[in-house]
């Protein structure tokens, strides 16, 4: 008899296992709902890697060039070139951001002769300290931003740009 | 600046920085042995307008490009399309063009003319830094026509 299955423990079974069956069916996807802001990946605050590498800064600003792939605006995905001065200061690895402050020119560092040592705006003679500090006197109204640096198997990577944090 | 309605807000606030306005002139060639030339040549004069614009954004406006076709007598063109813009705000005024003839009309503003380079086959990198040669090249006619007045 016990190698026999009876019509009463075949069906509860079959009912089970469709039951089972159904209730995951439901389940499933509550569940694969519930978690999926944990699986989404990053797209802001991700960090691109530059030619850049880390070894060879030294403390006079070199300009790098770095291109973000495929940004999306919209529906429109378009690869968008960007620059850094990027320089160190002891230990840490500075980069700041060329938009000038007063109107977005781009500033070049020892872009006068007139003035060694200093960031300069061909606009409208803005001009810059090392550590992006605007000189008093001069069009710029605040410090140039600082780009979010980290350095990856000794190479450059910049991330987004904030506030001056050196001034 | 471009010639868009959020860059124009801030030339209305800040006339007095923003003194300079640039007009690309673009040859459109309407027989097919020329076409392909005007095409690389416009290709070649935006690209380098919109390099101009982002080292310069705080100081030089830049109108949509003017074009014209094989036909268009220049000198009147010039004397009324582009006569329109010495009565504007802009102290400066700049055509930018690769088209020679301009060098040889009476204009109102100071004529940037440079030879096309076909940059369609080159790749990012090797284009970029072939602009900003040209780049280079015309700087200093701007900041002449700068400290000119």
């Amino acid at each position: 008899m016990s190698s026999k299955v009876s019509r009463r423990q075949f069906l509860s079974y079959t009912l089970m296992g469709v039951g089972g069956f159904m209730a995951s069916a439901m389940l499933m996807p509550m569940v694969r709902f519930a978690v999926d802001p944990v699986l989404q990946p990053k797209g802001e605050g991700e960090f691109i890697p530059t030619p850049q590498k880390a070894d060879d800064l030294t403390e006079t600003p070199v300009r790098v060039d770095f291109t973000i792939k495929d940004r999306k605006d919209a529906w429109y995905k378009s690869d968008v070139s960007n620059t850094a001065w990027v320089y160190k200061e002891g230990d840490t690895i500075i980069a700041l951001s060329p938009v000038c402050k007063h109107l977005g020119c781009t500033v070049n560092w020892e872009g006068d002769e007139k003035h060694k040592n200093e960031f300069f705006c061909p606009c409208h003679n803005g001009r810059y300290e090392k550590n992006g500090k605007n000189i008093p006197g001069t069009p710029p109204l605040g410090p140039l931003d600082e780009f979010m640096v980290e350095v990856v198997d000794g190479y450059v990577n910049l991330g987004k740009t904030v506030p001056n944090t050196l001034v | 600046m471009n010639w868009t309605g959020k860059d124009m807000d801030i030339y209305l606030l800040q006339k007095e920085y923003i003194d300079t306005l640039v007009i690309p002139l673009v040859k459109v060639e309407t027989k097919m042995d020329n076409m392909k030339t005007s095409a690389s040549s416009t290709e070649f004069v935006m690209l380098l307008a919109s390099l101009i614009e982002t080292q310069f954004k705080g100081r030089m406006m830049f109108a949509p490009p003017f074009s014209y076709t094989s036909s268009t007598d220049l000198q009147s063109m010039a004397d009324t399309t582009l006569q329109d813009f010495s009565d504007t705000t802009f102290k400066h005024v700049f055509f930018l063009t690769t088209d020679h003839a301009w060098l040889s009309q009476k204009m109102p503003g100071q004529v940037i003319w440079l030879p096309s380079i076909p940059l369609e086959s080159m790749d990012a990198p090797l284009r970029q830094s072939i602009l900003e040669d040209q780049l280079r090249q015309v700087l200093p006619k701007f900041t002449e026509g700068w400290s000119a007045l």
